[in-house]
């Protein structure tokens, strides 16, 4: 294998930065260059990027392009990447966006381009890591380095109330992640004996997965069983202390989606963030939450999962129809845009929560959607808005007389946004309720979220219309121009993916239907009439490299080696965790292979 | 005779190379949308409407081949979509549009003797109306959007009738509820058309919310079934080959499986213990409830759905705002083919449908309440477009009349013979109101007649087609129905064959009645007063031959209403329409005999005959004496309109509040509710109470404990030494408990 086939998600992550030091030697005048420079690098980075979509083998392992090496190593820290199906089509979607974010900003950024361009660059980097980290710390520190590019670009080059905005950004999402932290560090001392501690994800999970088995046996039975008399002490542990660890897990990332009620910092952001900045927001960065319950909440502490799984679903379910019933109270249009958001993240959790393969499939590939459609929303408004500087609904009317082809643009994406047949949204909203409807929830969830259907085309016919149709009110609306071609080109690919990805999902679900049927085992392990074994769903990834031969930290490393032994470890194994753990009871516990 | 028989019954290519170019016939009308959407400004108006006409054409010719390919015996068995229950049908896979587990759509289309008249009508009709359209629309700014809008139309029509399963035959239905709201709102400029186009599509997503529940239980109940019957469902034993077979081939919603697992429910053959109506299921979500209870469910679903798109109650009332659309839009979307989008539905799924007394009741009696209403709005309506809308409505109620009653045939029969009458008459509205300056209120037009030979010519004879006088198809059709209606009994529920027959009779009385009203004041007496020009003139020939090609099938399709041929079956005299739609109701028929749920039995023919002769003269006579004598007299009087007149029109004339009333019950609350909820739960609670409280009891926080920083190291020391002592005091006391 060669260098370039090990590194290639590393490569893939930090492209973007290597960028943005370069960008750091260009003079501040020269706004195109800065702009083509940073053009060139996103072009570049999505070139990896489905290259590694492409080489993503859907029958292969579940983490492939995987690759390790040491890296602090005292605290069980190392530099860990790999995508699984989720995680590379997000990649993938993240790429896409980069380039066309570059080019929706490219008039409307006047001022600090530099630093804006170079927000972008580690904004991606940050993202793109985040994706693809199999190791918590690393998940944790990309996952916290997207809010800083993301406060400065809400904050710098946002619109009047943008301090605020930005504020409300950085303090809301910052209390959940603070809370995950904690959830993290506990989450490293139960999980392992002391000495023999690691923040691998998947040692984590293949540790828990023993005692999660167990606990998910015992609430299936019954508290009297005798499944729950004998529990294991790392089960005892789980026992008590996963529900605030799943809590604090899950209340980051649900600020992140968001959910229903801790969903009021993302109308300010999206009003107040620049065209970029909404179409990343919206693109993928509230995916981070519904990534983050898939990839860590749920897999991690399943039993806990499947006893908030109704309150979770019904949240989702009121996010539905409440995002949807805002949206018909607001006169702002990217104030619209973004609670049809709330509405339509609430697919994505819906589909998760349904737990069942076509609702978990549905809900990643109406991740995909959303960033496609809602990116899409944000950039033709962002366009309209550069024209006009009105985000009111009754500034507008008549417009598509004086700008047609951006009225048909922005009808194809509002069609495609209200999941009309043929086009992407409705693969992923058919999926996701008939997983619902499959599932073991009530039916009133699906029927409830299905209502969705007739809001979500009132909402958006209703500003379509306000917007577009009728004579031109406003005077100062009857010279706009329509679209140039650099516009044209910019929307051109989303159009094009709405069309793809609604008449051909199969090559995006071949990659994520094999990451739903693990992410589905993995929750219903131990439960009740669930004959799947722990070795069914235990994480396979390499192993870290011994340490003699590693003579430099990222040097190129033969990968796949799964029989490579973990080193011995210098320190004695004692059992001195503080929580009331005991370490060497759980036979899977010990190793993580 | 025989030789011409056979001919008809050959093949005209084989099926192998015509069964895979089957998506040519959708292709063609997109490519033409394309062509015209993105060049039509280019090309300019005679090349855009030569080339959407050609367009539609070429799909025409392809599925005349396929009608005709349809007929033939032989290809029954060498078609890859033959099965055993399937004669006279064949189609291609695709391949698959999306998998997910056990779940999967494809990409399958195909013809069999349902839908093949259905192809020509959309075909066919189509290309007269893009004729038509491209003298009608010929001032037009808009004429590239036009065009490329309904050659997407068509293309979308045929989805929906070519879909060899429920998703995809779904993605027409959607795609043609969006082509319609785009050419109902063509003329955007003016807020009302564009607020119609919306009233459209959003009533219609009303009804696709019940299509997608009604879908997504089909689904839970094809699992159910897959895991719970036994041999016995497979008549011969060959479960595996028959129902898992094309499950696991084709998907869940193809609609072979569906037919097959219907059959599987509701036929006795086989021994042994079967998964029957009664049997409660086992697994899954639907655990503990029977069959008959989801069947029904599945079926009122799909009836909110059909209502929703064929507007039948409650959801009619976009039909009559769409007539905001140019005129052929209303000709061809809102008559002749979207609309009958429900019927063709049921008639897809005919097994299904019978396998549920009630629910094929509800549908019977919503079409017959449908009916009924519509016409008697008509009755008050000046807008020639609006009378003739109702009029659809109604009509559309008669189709479901006959659907619910399980006399699909009929219902069949009438979708056709009415898209040629109702084009007709669309298209003869279209050509006075070209003719007389957009004219639309038939009180201020009349006498045009004489202006309008041709129109009034083609406009007649629809006119009598529609009231069902005996030699035309309408009489035919429409007849069909109620005599099928009159002769079928559902079991359990007796009563609704008379309740029904009869509004369908009174509803036959009213249709007569409006449509000669609207025929009278529009064409003949006197020109009015109030008209806009005081002369009207003849349309151009490309208005008219479609005209007059409408007309003369609305006379000629009364062939396949005749008693021509014999049922193989029972022997008796059937129509041909009836002996041509045979095979794809044989498996209908099967579950009919075999579940006892529709009891037919003969009715003379004759009498049926003359009881509707009568009716349609008597209320075609009760407009001519009104409206020919008795208020011209009256007004010629100088006396205002009699007060039982003007009494029931005040409630005619506003639709029966209807509009109103969803106001009042729906859109208003939900409208307050979103606004409440965003003042009080959003703002207010949330954002204001909840975030920025933590926010100020944060910062409050910190402000009263800046007064603990003082930068006074004695005092500091003092709080030491007191902590400590507490620790100590603690240590001594606290742990030796």
């Amino acid at each position: 294998m060669s260098f370039f086939d090990s590194h290639l998600t590393s490569l893939v992550i930090f492209l973007p930065l290597l960028f943005a030091a370069l960008l750091a030697f260009l003079p501040n005048a020269e706004r195109g260059q800065l702009r083509t420079v940073t053009l060139i690098g996103m072009l570049l980075d999505l070139v990896l990027a489905a290259w590694m979509y492409l080489k993503f083998e859907p029958a292969g392992a579940e983490f492939q392009h995987e690759y390790r090496v040491r890296w602090l190593d005292d605290f069980g820290i190392s530099y860990h990447v790999g995508v699984d199906g989720l995680a590379v089509s997000l990649i993938l979607l993240t790429a896409v966006l980069g380039p066309l974010v570059v080019m929706a900003s490219w008039s409307f950024v006047q001022e600090r381009t530099k630093e804006f361009h170079i927000a972008l660059l580690v904004l991606q980097v940050a993202m793109l890591g985040a994706l693809s980290s199999l190791d918590v710390v690393l998940f944790y520190v990309f996952w916290e380095a997207m809010l800083i590019p993301m406060y400065l670009l809400i904050g710098v080059w946002g619109s009047e109330e943008r301090q605020m905005a930005a504020m409300k950004f950085f303090l809301y999402t910052l209390a959940g992640s603070l809370l995950m932290l904690v959830a993290i560090i506990a989450l490293y001392l139960i999980a392992q004996p002391s000495g023999s501690r690691s923040f691998d994800y998947a040692t984590i999970y293949n540790a828990l997965v023993g005692a999660n088995r167990e606990l998910s046996a015992c609430m299936a039975a019954g508290a009297s069983s005798p499944l729950c008399t004998n529990l294991s002490p790392m089960a005892l542990t789980l026992k008590s202390w996963g529900p605030w660890m799943f809590a604090a897990f899950a209340l980051a990332f649900a600020i992140k989606v968001p959910m229903f009620p801790v969903h009021t910092w993302l109308p300010d952001a999206h009003v107040q963030a620049p065209v970029a900045g909404s179409i990343i927001l919206a693109g993928v960065m509230l995916k981070m939450g519904t990534f983050g319950f898939w990839r860590f909440a749920i897999p991690l502490f399943p039993s806990v999962a499947r006893e908030a799984r109704p309150l979770l679903a019904a949240l989702s379910v009121i996010g539905i129809v409440y995002g949807a019933l805002m949206c018909l109270a607001q006169r702002d249009i990217k104030k619209l845009i973004a609670y049809s958001s709330v509405s339509h993240l609430g697919y994505c959790m819906l589909g998760i929560m349904a737990m069942t393969l076509e609702g978990a499939s549905g809900s990643a590939y109406q991740m995909l959607n959303h960033g496609v459609s809602t990116g899409a929303l944000f950039l033709l408004f962002g366009m309209l808005y550069e024209r006009r500087h009105t985000r009111l609904m009754s500034d507008y009317g008549g417009i598509a007389s004086v700008m047609p082809v951006f009225a048909v643009a922005f009808v194809v994406i509002t069609f495609s946004s209200i999941a009309v047949p043929g086009t992407n949204g409705f693969i992923g909203e058919f999926l996701v309720l008939l997983g619902t409807f499959k599932s073991s929830l009530w039916t009133g969830f699906g029927v409830l979220a299905t209502t969705g259907v007739i809001l979500g085309a009132a909402y958006m016919l209703w500003m379509v219309q306000r917007v577009f149709f009728g004579q031109l009110t406003h005077r100062e609306n009857a010279h706009l121009t329509d679209m140039n071609w650099r516009e044209m080109a910019t929307v051109a690919p989303f159009l094009v993916l709405v069309l793809v990805m609604g008449l051909m999902p199969q090559p995006f679900l071949d990659r994520l239907n094999p990451a739903a049927d693990r992410f589905v085992d993995r929750f219903n392990v131990g439960a009740r009439d669930s004959r799947i074994t722990d070795a069914e769903v235990r994480m396979v990834v390499a192993q870290l490299p011994p340490r003699a031969a590693q003579p430099l930290p990222g040097a190129p490393r033969p990968l796949g080696l799964g029989n490579v032994q973990p080193v011995p470890l210098s320190a004695p194994l004692r059992p001195a965790a503080p929580a009331p753990a005991a370490p060497v009871a759980d036979p899977h516990a010990g190793h993580n292979h | 005779m025989d030789s011409f028989r056979q001919f008809l019954m050959t093949s005209p290519a084989p099926l192998q190379s015509l069964a895979p170019s089957l998506w040519l016939i959708i292709g063609f009308p997109l490519l033409g949308a394309l062509i015209c959407g993105v060049f039509g400004k280019w090309l300019g108006r005679a090349n855009t409407g030569l080339i959407a006409c050609c367009a539609v054409g070429a799909s025409l010719l392809l599925s005349i081949l396929a009608y005709w390919a349809v007929n033939d015996p032989t290809t029954v068995t060498g078609s890859q979509h033959a099965f055993e229950n399937f004669r006279y049908a064949f189609g291609h896979d695709y391949g698959t549009w999306f998998q997910v587990g056990s779940f999967q759509v494809r990409f399958g289309l195909w013809v069999d003797h349902l839908n093949g008249p259905m192809l020509l009508v959309i075909t066919g009709v189509g290309l007269l109306i893009h004729i038509y359209s491209t003298s009608y629309m010929s001032h037009d700014a808009g004429y590239w959007r036009y065009f490329a809008y309904l050659n997407l139309f068509v293309a979308m029509m045929l989805v929906l009738v070519l879909a060899d399963n429920l998703v995809l035959l779904f993605v027409g239905w959607e795609g043609v509820g969006f082509c319609s709201y785009l050419l109902i709102g063509f003329w955007y400029t003016d807020p009302a058309k564009a607020w119609a186009g919306r009233k459209a599509f959003i009533t219609n997503r009303i009804g696709d919310f019940a299509f997608l529940i009604a879908a997504f239980l089909l689904v839970l109940l094809s699992d159910a079934y897959s895991r719970q019957a036994t041999e016995a469902n497979a008549p011969g034993g060959r479960i595996d080959r028959h129902r898992l077979g094309v499950v696991v081939t084709t998907g869940p919603l193809n609609f072979k499986a569906i037919d097959s697992m219907a059959r599987g429910l509701g036929t006795t053959q086989g021994n042994g213990p079967k998964m029957s109506l009664d049997t409660v299921i086992q697994e899954g979500p639907l655990k503990g409830r029977a069959v008959q209870g989801v069947v029904t469910a599945i079926l009122l679903l799909f009836l909110l759905g059909a209502a929703g798109k064929s507007a039948q109650l409650p959801l009619y009332v976009w039909l009559p705002d769409a007539m905001a659309g140019p005129t052929p839009v209303s000709a061809l979307i809102h008559a002749a083919t979207m609309v009958t989008a429900g019927v063709y539905l049921f008639c897809r799924m005919a097994s299904l449908l019978v396998l549920s007394p009630p629910a094929m009741a509800t549908v019977a009696i919503i079409g017959a309440l449908t009916a009924l209403i519509a016409a008697l709005i008509a009755f008050a309506q000046d807008d020639i477009k609006k009378v003739l809308a109702y009029s659809t409505v109604s009509q559309l109620g008669f189709m479901f009349m006959g659907v619910g009653m399980g006399v699909f045939w009929a219902a069949m029969f009438h979708l056709v013979t009415h898209a040629f009458f109702k084009a007709c008459l669309f298209l003869g509205a279209g050509s006075v109101m070209h003719g007389n300056a957009e004219e639309t209120d038939i009180k201020k037009l009349g006498g045009v007649r004489k202006e309008m030979p041709w129109t009034w010519l083609t406009f007649a004879i629809a006119t009598v087609a529609i009231t069902g006088v005996l030699p035309l198809s309408g009489f035919f059709s429409k007849d069909a129905i109620l005599h099928g209606v009159h002769g079928t009994h559902l079991h359990g529920l007796e009563w609704v064959t008379n309740f029904v027959w009869i509004i369908g009779l009174v509803t036959a009385f009213c249709t007569a009645f409006y449509m000669w009203r609207l025929y009278i004041l529009t064409f003949e007496g006197k020109r009015s007063a109030e008209a806009k020009i005081p002369h009207a003139h003849e349309s151009s020939a490309a208005m008219v031959v479609p005209l007059v090609v409408l007309a003369t099938l609305s006379v000629f399709a009364l062939i396949w209403g005749l008693h021509l041929m014999t049922s193989p079956s029972t022997g008796k005299s059937q129509a041909i329409f009836e002996n041509f739609l045979a095979p794809i109701f044989a498996n209908t028929d099967r579950i009919i005999q075999g579940t006892g749920n529709l009891v037919r039995h003969d009715s003379p023919l004759m009498t049926a005959y003359v009881v509707a002769i009568l009716i349609a003269w008597a209320g075609a006579a009760l407009a001519a004496v009104l409206y020919f004598r008795f208020f011209p007299a009256w007004r010629a009087a100088g006396k205002p309109a009699p007060a039982f007149a003007s009494m029931a029109r005040g409630f005619a004339v506003a639709k029966f509040k209807v509009d109103e009333l969803y106001e009042l019950v729906i859109i208003n609350p939900i409208k307050w509710s979103a606004k409440l909820l965003y003042r009080v739960v959003d703002s207010l609670l949330i954002d204001t109470l909840v975030v920025r409280g933590v926010a100020w009891v944060t910062y409050q926080t910190g402000a009263a404990l800046r007064y603990f920083q003082t930068g006074d190291a004695q005092g500091y020391a003092a709080v030491m030494v007191v902590a400590l002592l507490a620790g100590v005091a603690y240590a001594v006391w606290g742990l030796g408990r």
